[in-house]
């Protein structure tokens, strides 16, 4: 096995990470400030491709614009949709259970996850009449790949880690540097003595599910890029991965979230790339991904159970 | 400490007391399932007043403290601050001009000391989130002038040599103070101690009473509860005995020491000595 091909494993792994990493984050905000597993966030995510779909294929004259010139439209649709979404959702769904057992939000998460899916599986059209119960096309970069030594990026590749690192840094700002972003930390970190500074936590909650919806989106458009198609059941596997980076980078923890995609990126593909690698274990490799994946979050989970970056109970930031 | 005169001369207020009260709570009660831990007290607090309230473990006294700030919706009664009747929600009580520390220090702990008392000023400052999206001049403005308030507040309770330090990792009195310092940035009437000096030494406790003095030169009313008698005796112009959730009595602070069923409801029978002494003498055996 060559050095090269290892590397473009890395580049696969780093690429993938941070599309997790940029969901992983709005599950993580959510659960930091209301302790809610929101299982519909995968959902999310999806609708946000659709937005971004939608403004790509209904708004005349998008399509025949050049890709990176249609790209901020796109990613503005796509961010609506999602933030609209996510709000709508804790405005009816999730807010009326903030004093039900905990039990009861998190299978209306799932519920709500699966009523998602089937309203965009049932009732999303393209013109011309298409819809989205099979794969849709989404547009994509066109143009080679630029080679680095063998290790081939692609353009939406390059896209996909520039988008995610900007949007890092923006969080980064947000959270640590807006009066809305300490405001956050400190409901995380007390909720009661958050109310009692004059913050109101219903407030802060709109905007934890906003802004985690905003970076689904970020990633939809990118997965969008890459693969060329967008589906109504994309959010499933991506939520659970995502899902599973926040917990492998510690569960309310903004940097832990994008260090967890990454690490899970990462062992993803460089186990099953590596398997596949040699014949003896080669049905072990590319089929195997997920089970990898899931293996890794059972082994942080058994040595660290509070992840990567979590620390013990009640200090969530 | 020990040459402090028996009955002060009581700390003489610049705004007269006995003007209009800014807070009048009237029958405040709390009740937890058949538990009454508040029964029907009331309150009032005149402008630049130091009260301070008192009364045996169980009183009722934090519990009050959570009513009067939203905390807990009281059962029954009604708090009217500045001729305001104030609807139970914390956040609305921070924006009408009350503020409070705790009993068990509630700072942000993963925050520096700077944040938390920014944080303090959330209900005092307005930022939209478009404009802080866009850094446009009004963010910038209203973060230079939350700093520099939060500066200010800091240097005035001398803990500028922590503002940039993380809340947790600050020593024990100064986490009281920052404590303070956050509830003071909201531009609170009224500010709420809860044992503000649980667990200093005499030399900061004495420290403390001095800041409690400049803190109602700035205009402020405080509401101070303390198990530190000797401390509460010299500082407040009037106490408020609560016992099992009721008020036994209140009056000037050698009223107050005087009353016999003061000292009976903190000995149990009616003892040669004075509550204060009684107190002191049980925190020095600690």
């Amino acid at each position: 096995m060559s050095v090269t091909v290892l590397l473009q494993l890395v580049e696969n792994g780093l690429v993938l990470g941070a599309m997790y990493g940029l969901i992983a984050v709005g599950y993580t905000m959510v659960y930091g400030t209301i302790q809610l597993i929101n299982f519909a966030h995968g959902e999310i995510f999806m609708l946000g491709g659709f937005g971004a779909l939608t403004v790509y294929a209904w708004i005349p004259g998008v399509a025949h614009l050049p890709l990176f010139a249609a790209l901020p439209l796109m990613l503005l649709g796509g961010v609506v949709v999602a933030v609209a979404a996510a709000v709508g959702a804790e405005r009816l769904a999730y807010r009326p259970l903030r004093t039900a057992p905990r039990l009861a939000p998190l299978i209306t998460a799932i519920g709500l996850s699966l009523a998602l899916q089937q309203v965009v599986s049932l009732w999303y059209r393209l013109p011309g009449g298409g819809n989205a119960k099979a794969p849709v096309a989404f547009p994509s970069f066109g143009g080679k790949a630029f080679d680095l030594g063998g290790v081939l990026v692609q353009r939406a590749d390059l896209f996909t880690v520039i988008a995610a690192a900007v949007c890092m840094a923006g969080l980064a700002w947000f959270v640590a540097r807006t009066r809305s972003g300490r405001a956050m930390q400190a409901t995380a970190q007390d909720p009661d003595t958050a109310r009692l500074m004059g913050i109101d936590p219903d407030r802060m909650i709109v905007v934890a599910f906003a802004v985690g919806a905003a970076l689904a989106a970020v990633a939809a458009l990118t997965q969008g890029l890459r693969y060329g198609q967008i589906s109504f059941d994309m959010g499933f596997v991506a939520g659970l991965k995502a899902f599973t980076a926040a917990v492998l980078g510690g569960i309310g923890n903004v940097r832990g979230a994008m260090l967890g995609g990454i690490v899970l990126g990462l062992a993803e593909e460089l186990s099953s790339g590596i398997l596949a690698h040699f014949r003896d274990t080669a049905q072990y490799g590319q089929a195997w991904a997920d089970v990898w994946a899931f293996v890794l979050l059972i082994l942080v989970l058994l040595l660290r159970p509070q992840g990567l970056l979590g620390e013990r109970v009640a200090d969530r930031a | 400490m020990s040459t402090q005169p028996a009955n002060p001369p009581g700390p003489v207020s610049g705004t007269a007391p006995g003007s209009e009260p800014i807070l009048q709570a009237r029958g405040v009660t709390m009740r937890f399932g058949g538990l009454t831990a508040v029964d029907g007290v009331d309150l009032d607090v005149a402008g630049g007043e130091i009260v301070g309230l008192i009364g045996p473990n169980g009183a009722g006294k934090t519990t009050f403290f959570n009513c009067l700030t939203g905390l807990y919706p009281p059962t029954a009664g009604s708090i009217t601050f500045r001729g305001q009747r104030l609807a139970p929600k914390p956040y609305r009580v921070a924006e009408a001009g009350i503020s409070r520390t705790f009993q068990n220090i509630r700072l942000f702990p993963n925050m520096t000391a700077l944040e938390n008392v920014m944080v303090g000023r959330h209900c005092r400052t307005r930022e939209g989130l478009l404009s802080a999206i866009g850094r446009g001049p009004r963010y910038r403005a209203a973060e230079r002038e939350a700093r520099q308030t939060a500066r200010e507040l800091l240097s005035f309770l001398d803990l500028d040599r922590h503002a940039s330090a993380i809340a947790r990792s600050l020593p024990y009195g100064d986490q009281r103070k920052l404590e303070i310092a956050r509830a003071m940035a909201s531009d609170p009437g009224l500010l709420l101690l809860d044992e503000p000096a649980a667990g200093m030494n005499p030399r900061e406790t004495l420290a403390l009473r001095e800041t409690i003095f400049k803190i109602r030169q700035r205009g402020l009313s405080v509401v101070v509860i303390e198990h530190d008698m000797r401390f509460i005796f010299n500082l407040c112009d009037r106490l408020v005995v609560l016992a099992r959730g009721r008020k036994l009595t209140e009056g000037r602070p050698d009223e107050v020491r005087a009353d016999e069923r003061v000292i009976a409801t903190y000995l149990g029978t009616a003892p040669a000595a004075a509550p204060g002494t009684a107190e002191q003498e049980a925190s020095d055996a600690r």
